[in-house]
C-alpha cells in the first residue's frame, strides 16, 4: 500500500494502523492478550470497523478490507502459535525422555518358526511349493517305497517308533516325496517342513523329535548338477552370499548317486574355527538323485522324468547360525530363551 | 574302522600325505573322522627309544617297591633307571627311552630326574606304555640276540598314523583293509597289490564233518582243523595292528582270526577242537529251550529264530555274532578248528538285535560280506596260524550251497553324462571302474565283483561307482521349469496369519512334545515300546504339553505367560490316526483374557465367534465352546495364579473364514447410534440378549456391543443390567428418529417377550 492511497480515508495512516496492530498481534503473550488484540484492531468498534462501516467509494473499500484481512490472518496465526507455545511449555516441564516408552505386550514366534518360514520362503522364491505331511506314516511311505533294505537298521525298533507292525512315527519326512508324487502328477516341485521321530536318548544334540526339511524335484532333465546348484543358491539365501557348497559321497536308500552337502563355515568363512570343528566346512544334510527304483513304487516312469532330494534338520540351521549349545532348549519354552529371537 | 596307515600301505603304493589321502577319500569313498596318531610321535623323537641290556638291577635303597637298575644303551656310560616292574633281572633284554622321549600321546616328555633320591636317566618301557598291547604287568622283555643301543623302530612298530573311517551302510567292502586299499588304488589311479595269504602246507587229511541244515541262511562253511597249535602271545607287530585297529590281543589263535578279518573283511572263529562234541559242526536254528553262554561270560536264551553253530549236541556259537565259552580256546588248547563261513545278513541283525549285541563280526555280516571271500580268508588265516603258533594243517571240511552269480549289467556311458550334467570321457568310466574290480566289456556290459553284488545291480548303481569320483567338479545349475510356480496353499496362508495375530496379541509360540504322559481320551493311541513313560500316548489336545510349558516357566522365575502352539494331535483310531492342525494357547489369568485372545484370532479371520456356556474337562471350572474349539478357566492347579486355556481345530476354523469380503457401504448414509440397558434374571446370558437384539433389528443393525453388566442397588436381588451399544445404518437412505424408534421398539419388545426383559429408564 502506497503512502498516498493510506491518506486517503478520513485523514488516518491505515499503514501506520495496520503496523501496530501488526506489532500488537505479535506481541501477545496469551491469548487474552491475543483477544485484546484483536477487539481493539479489529473488533465492532476498532477504527477499522467503523471506517468499513463509512466507506463509500470502491478504493477505500479495497484498501480497508486488505487491512482487515491482513490483521485478521495475523490473529489466526498468533493463535496457532501460542498453541503451540503453550504445548511446548507443558511438554518442557521435566519430560525425560531416557525414561522408557509405556510397554506394548508382544510375544514372538518361536526361534524353529521363524527359520521354517525362512526356508519356506526361499524355496517359494525358487518356484517350490510347501507341503504338510502326516507325522505317521505305513511302513511302507517311510521305508519300502524308498527301497529301504529290509535288513536296515533304522527299520530296527530300537531306533523306530512302532504304532504296529505297518504303522510308525516318520522317522524323516522323506515319506512326503511318496505321498506327493503319489497324489501330484510331475513336474513336482516341493518342499516339506516337520516333526520326525527316532528313538534317541535326549541329549545336547539329539532329540527323540526333531523337524526336518525335505526338498523334492522331479522333471525332465534334472541332474546331480541341477542339485548342487539349489543347494548352493539355498544356503546363499540362507548363510550369505559368499557360502559355497561341496558334495560328498554318501548312502542312503532313495537316492542313487547318494551325497552329503556341506557349506562353508558362516561363523570363520572357511579359514576353521571351533564351529567346523577346524575344517571350513560345516556338514548340512543329505541329498541325491532319486532312484529309479522310487519312481517305479509310485507309478512314475523313470525315463521321462528325473528327480533330485535333499533333506536337512532345522535345529542344526538355528544352533549354528544362533550359537545355542543345546538342542532341549527349543523344547523347554522358556521365555527368557525364546524371547532373544 | 580304524586303518593303521602302515598296513593300508602293504597293500596299495601312494605317496600321497595321509592328510591329503583322507580329504579326497571324503569325497568318493567314506567319512573320515579324524588322523590319529598311535604310538610314539614319529621323526627324531624316535631316536630316543633304544634296545638296552640290564647289567644290573637290584632294590632301590629307599622304595621297597621299585627296583634301581643300570642299563647298558649301546652309547657312553651305562645309565641308571628306577623301574617300577620287577618280572626282570640282570641280563634282560629291554626297550628303553631316554630323556628327550616324548611317550605316545604327545603330552609326556621323558626327563632325567631324581626318583626318591637316586637319579634315573630314562625309563624301561612296558607294551601299554608304547601302545602295543594292553600288557601292563611288566615290562617288555626282547629277544636276547639284540645288541644294545639298537634303534627301538627297527624292532618295534614304534609309531603308526590311524585314519578312523565311518563306512557307508552300502560298503561292507570298506570294513577292510584291503578293500579300503582297493579304493585308494581306483582313486589315486595307482597299483594294487595281490590279496595277502599263501595256502600253507597240508599235513594230513583228516575229515572235518559240517553240516547245514539252512543253505539261505548259511551257503557256505569252511572247517579247517589245526593240530599241535603253540597257544601263545601274538608278536609285537601283530599286537601293534590290531590295537592300532582297535581290537585287544588275547592270544596268537584269536588274534590271527581277528587280523584276517580286519586284513579281508571276513569274520572268521576258532574253536577248541577237543571240546567239540561228536568232533562236528552243525549249522543250525536253535531248539526249543537251548542256552549259550557267550564269549562275553553272559547266559543267552536262544529262540528258535537264532542261527547257532552246532556240534553233535550242543550250540557252540551264534552265527556271526559270538562264539560260546563252551568251546572257547584256552591255554590248554593244541587242536583247532577254523570257521570260514557265510552267513545271511538278517539273520545275524535279528540275532544281533534279539540277544542285544553288537560284534565287529556281526556289524560285517549285517552288511553283506562278500560269499566267495570265505576261501581266501581261510588261506591267510591258515597260513598266519602255521607261521605264528606252529601249527599243523590237518584237515579240512567244507559244505557250500548255490551263491547266485554276480550281477552282469548292461551299461550306457552316457547315463552317467545324463544324471551328473557333465561329460566324464569313457575310458576314464572304463579306467576307474576296471581298478573297482569291475569287468568291462567292448559293449559296456558290466561285471559286478563279487564283493560288490549286493550294492551295484543295477545302470543306475555303475554310474554312481564313476560318479562319486567327480563330486568335487560337478557345476551349479538350476532345473529348467517347465511349468509350477510357488505359493502357500490357503491354509498355509492362514496358518502364518493365525501365528503373527498371537505373536502380536502378546503371546510367545512355543513347541511342546507330541508324545505325553497321558492324555484325556482313553483312547487315544500309545506306542507298544515307548523311549520313557514321559513319552508315550500320541496327543490328542495340546492342552497337556502348553501346562507343562508354563509350568517350566514359572519354574524359572518368568512372569506373565503366555504361551500357544500351532501343531498336530492324532485322534484315535489307530494305527494311522486322524492327523489334525490345532491351535491351543495357556494365559497367566483369568477367562476374558484368553477369550479375547481368540477374539482376536476370530476377528483377524472375519469370523463371528459364538461361545456357549460348556462343560469343560473337569480341571475346569468355567468353560465355553465355540466355533472349532473350546476356552476354560482352570481351577486350582499346582501353579499359582489363574490360568485359562483354550484350543481350536484349525481346519474346522479355516472352513468358516469367507472366501472373499465384499465391500459393505459404510460412507454414502450415517449411522444411528445409541445405548440401551435392561434388567434381566441374573442366569440370562448377555451373549443371547445381542444375539436376540441382533434378530430382532435384521438388516439395518450394523453392529451391537456390549457395554456392562451390572448387579446391585437399584437393581433388585436376583436381576442384573445388561447394557448394550447399538448401530444402525442403511446401505440406500439415511435413517431417520422414527426409523431409530421403531428399530429400538423392536429390539425392546424382542427381549422383553423372549427374557421378560424390562428397559432401564
Amino acid at each position: 500500500m502506497d503512502s498516498l492511497a493510506a491518506m486517503l480515508s478520513n485523514g488516518t495512516d491505515w499503514n501506520a494502523y495496520q503496523e501496530e496492530a501488526l506489532a500488537a498481534i505479535g506481541a501477545a503473550l496469551s491469548e487474552q492478550e491475543l483477544d485484546d488484540a484483536r477487539v481493539k484492531y479489529l473488533g465492532r468498534k476498532s477504527e477499522l470497523a467503523q471506517a468499513l462501516r463509512g466507506v463509500r467509494d470502491r478504493e477505500s473499500g479495497i484498501l480497508l478490507n486488505g487491512v482487515r484481512s491482513t490483521l485478521e490472518e495475523a490473529v489466526a496465526e498468533r493463535e496457532a502459535e501460542l498453541l503451540r507455545l503453550a504445548y511446548e511449555l507443558a511438554a518442557e516441564a521435566g519430560v525425560d525422555v531416557t525414561i522408557p516408552g509405556t510397554p506394548v505386550h508382544r510375544g514372538r514366534l518361536h526361534l524353529l518358526t521363524q527359520i521354517r518360514r525362512e526356508i519356506e520362503d526361499i524355496f517359494l522364491g525358487l518356484g517350490y511349493e510347501v507341503w504338510d505331511g502326516n507325522e505317521v506314516a505305513t511302513v511302507w511311505e517311510n521305508f519300502d517305497a524308498l527301497t529301504s533294505d529290509p535288513g536296515h537298521p533304522s527299520r530296527s525298533q530300537f531306533d523306530t517308533f512302532y504304532i504296529d507292525e505297518n504303522t510308525v512315527l516318520r522317522t524323516h519326512t522323506s515319506p512326503d516325496q511318496i505321498r506327493a508324487m503319489q497324489q501330484r502328477k510331475p513336474p513336482i516341485y516341493m518342499v516339506s517342513p516337520g516333526r520326525c521321530y527316532r528313538r534317541d536318548t535326549p541329549d545336547a544334540t539329539h532329540s527323540p523329535i526333531f523337524l526336518q526339511v525335505e526338498c523334492l524335484a522331479v522333471d525332465r532333465g534334472i541332474t546331480l548338477a541341477d542339485l548342487q546348484g539349489t543347494v548352493l543358491k539355498f544356503f546363499r539365501a540362507l548363510f550369505g552370499e559368499q557360502r559355497e557348497v561341496r558334495m560328498r559321497t554318501s548312502f542312503f536308500p532313495f537316492t542313487e548317486p547318494s551325497v552329503e552337502f556341506d557349506v562353508t563355515c558362516f561363523i570363520c568363512g572357511g579359514k576353521g574355527c571351533a564351529t567346523c570343528k577346524y575344517s571350513g566346512w560345516i556338514e548340512m544334510g543329505g541329498a541325491g538323485w532319486v532312484d529309479p527304483d522310487v519312481f517305479r513304487n509310485v507309478g512314475i516312469d523313470p525315463d521321462e522324468y528325473q528327480g533330485f532330494a535333499f533333506g536337512f534338520g532345522i535345529e542344526r540351521i538355528a544352533m549354528l547360525r544362533h550359537g545355542l549349545p543345546d538342542l532341549r532348549a527349543f523344547w523347554e519354552n522358556d521365555l527368557r530363551v525364546l524371547g532373544q529371537f | 574302522m580304524k586303518v593303521p596307515v602302515s598296513w593300508l600301505r602293504e597293500y596299495v603304493d601312494f605317496d600321497l600325505p595321509v592328510e591329503e589321502l583322507a580329504r579326497r577319500l571324503v569325497f568318493t569313498s567314506c567319512e573320515v573322522d579324524r588322523i590319529v596318531r598311535q604310538g610314539a610321535p614319529g621323526g627324531a623323537n624316535l631316536e630316543h627309544f633304544v634296545v638296552g641290556k640290564v647289567l644290573e638291577a637290584g632294590k632301590h635303597p629307599n622304595a621297597d617297591k621299585l627296583q634301581l637298575t643300570k642299563v647298558d644303551v649301546g652309547s657312553g656310560e651305562p645309565r641308571s633307571i628306577v623301574c617300577g616292574a620287577w618280572n626282570f633281572g640282570a641280563g634282560a633284554t629291554v626297550a628303553v627311552v631316554l630323556p628327550g622321549g616324548v611317550m605316545p600321546g604327545g603330552e609326556f616328555t621323558i626327563e632325567k630326574r631324581k626318583l626318591r633320591g637316586e637319579v634315573s636317566e630314562g625309563m624301561i618301557l612296558s607294551e601299554r606304555e608304547l601302545e602295543l598291547g594292553q600288557d601292563h604287568g611288566g615290562i617288555m622283555v626282547l629277544s636276547d640276540e639284540l645288541a644294545p643301543g639298537t634303534p627301538l623302530a627297527d624292532v618295534l612298530p614304534l609309531g603308526d598314523d590311524i585314519l578312523e573311517i565311518e563306512t557307508l551302510y552300502n560298503r561292507p567292502d570298506l570294513t577292510s583293509i584291503y578293500g579300503i586299499a582297493r579304493e585308494v588304488a581306483a582313486l589315486l589311479e595307482t597299483e594294487l597289490h595281490p590279496m595277502p595269504g599263501t595256502e600253507p602246507r597240508r599235513e594230513g587229511d583228516e575229515p572235518v564233518e559240517i553240516a547245514i541244515d539252512d543253505l539261505v541262511a548259511s551257503s557256505r562253511y569252511i572247517g579247517r582243523l589245526f593240530r599241535d597249535v603253540a597257544l601263545s602271545e601274538s608278536p609285537a607287530w601283530l599286537k601293534a595292528r590290531l590295537t592300532g585297529a582297535g581290537m585287544r590281543p588275547i592270544s596268537n589263535v584269536v588274534d590271527v582270526t581277528n587280523y584276517v578279518m580286519l586284513a579281508l573283511g571276513n569274520p572268521l572263529h576258532a574253536f577248541d577242537y577237543d571240546k567239540l562234541a561228536g568232533s562236528r559242526i552243525v549249522v543250525r536254528r536253535a531248539r526249543p529251550g537251548e542256552k549259550l553262554e557267550t564269549l562275553d561270560g553272559t547266559m543267552r536264551e536262544l529262540a528258535p529264530e537264532d542261527l547257532v553253530i552246532a556240534d553233535a549236541e550242543k550250540p557252540i556259537g551264534i552265527a556271526g555274532v559270538m562264539g560260546g565259552g563252551n568251546t572257547e580256546v584256552s591255554d590248554e588248547t593244541t587242536n583247532v578248528l577254523l570257521e570260514a563261513a557265510n552267513f545271511e545278513p538278517l539273520t545275524v541283525l535279528r540275532s544281533g538285535e534279539r540277544h542285544r549285541m553288537r560284534t565287529e563280526s556281526q556289524t560285517r555280516w549285517e552288511k553283506g560280506v562278500d560269499p566267495e571271500l570265505a576261501g581266501p580268508a581261510a588261506t591267510y588265516a591258515s597260513q598266519l596260524l602255521v607261521e605264528l603258533a606252529g601249527a599243523r594243517w590237518t584237515g579240512e571240511g567244507e559244505v557250500r550251497g548255490e551263491i547266485p552269480p554276480p550281477p552282469v549289467i548292461a551299461f550306457r556311458p552316457g547315463y552317467t553324462n545324463d544324471v551328473l550334467g557333465m561329460e566324464v570321457a569313457e575310458e576314464e568310466q572304463r579306467g576307474r571302474l576296471g581298478r573297482l574290480g569291475f569287468g568291462v566289456d567292448d559293449d559296456w556290459t558290466v561285471h559286478t565283483p563279487t564283493w560288490r553284488r549286493r550294492d551295484v545291480r543295477r545302470d543306475i548303481d555303475v554310474v554312481e561307482e564313476v560318479a562319486r569320483f567327480q563330486l568335487e567338479h560337478v557345476p551349479a545349475t538350476l532345473p529348467v521349469r517347465q511349468e509350477m510356480f510357488g505359493r502357500l496353499k490357503h491354509e498355509q496362508r492362514l496358518r502364518r496369519q493365525v501365528e503373527d495375530v498371537l505373536a502380536g496379541a502378546g503371546m510367545y509360540e512355543a513347541y511342546t512334545y507330541s508324545l505325553q504322559a497321558t492324555d484325556p481320551d482313553p483312547n487315544a493311541i500309545e506306542l507298544p515300546v515307548p523311549l520313557s513313560s514321559q513319552q508315550r500316548v500320541l496327543r490328542t489336545t495340546l492342552a497337556i504339553g502348553l501346562l507343562a510349558a508354563a509350568q517350566h516357566n514359572i519354574d524359572m522365575g518368568n512372569t506373565d505367560i503366555a504361551l500357544f502352539e500351532v501343531a498336530h494331535v492324532y485322534l484315535p483310531p489307530g494305527p494311522v490316526p486322524d492327523e489334525r492342525w490345532r491351535l491351543g494357547g495357556i494365559v497367566q489369568g483369568d477367562f476374558f483374557k484368553t477369550k479375547g485372545i481368540v477374539e482376536a484370532v476370530f476377528a483377524a479371520l472375519h469370523i463371528e465367534p459364538t461361545f456357549e456356556r460348556a462343560k469343560l474337562r473337569n480341571e475346569f471350572v468355567v468353560g465355553a465352546t465355540v466355533q472349532s474349539g473350546w476356552v476354560g478357566t482352570y481351577g486350582p492347579l499346582e501353579l499359582d495364579g489363574q490360568w485359562s486355556a483354550f484350543e481350536l481345530d484349525l481346519a474346522e476354523l479355516f472352513a468358516a473364514v469367507p472366501e472373499r469380503i465384499l465391500y459393505r457401504d459404510v460412507i454414502t448414509y450415517p449411522q444411528l447410534r445409541l445405548d440401551l440397558a435392561v434388567v434381566v434374571d441374573e442366569g440370562v446370558p448377555a451373549g443371547d440378549l445381542m444375539t436376540a437384539a441382533r434378530a430382532a433389528a435384521g438388516e439395518e443393525l450394523r453392529e451391537v456391543r456390549f457395554l456392562s453388566d451390572y448387579r446391585g442397588d437399584p437393581i433388585p436381588e436376583g436381576k442384573k443390567s445388561v447394557a448394550i451399544a447399538v448401530a444402525f445404518q442403511s446401505p440406500d437412505r439415511t435413517l431417520t428418529e422414527d426409523d431409530a424408534a421403531r428399530l429400538r421398539a423392536a429390539i425392546v419388545q424382542a427381549l422383553a417377550e423372549r427374557f421378560e426383559a424390562e428397559l432401564r429408564a
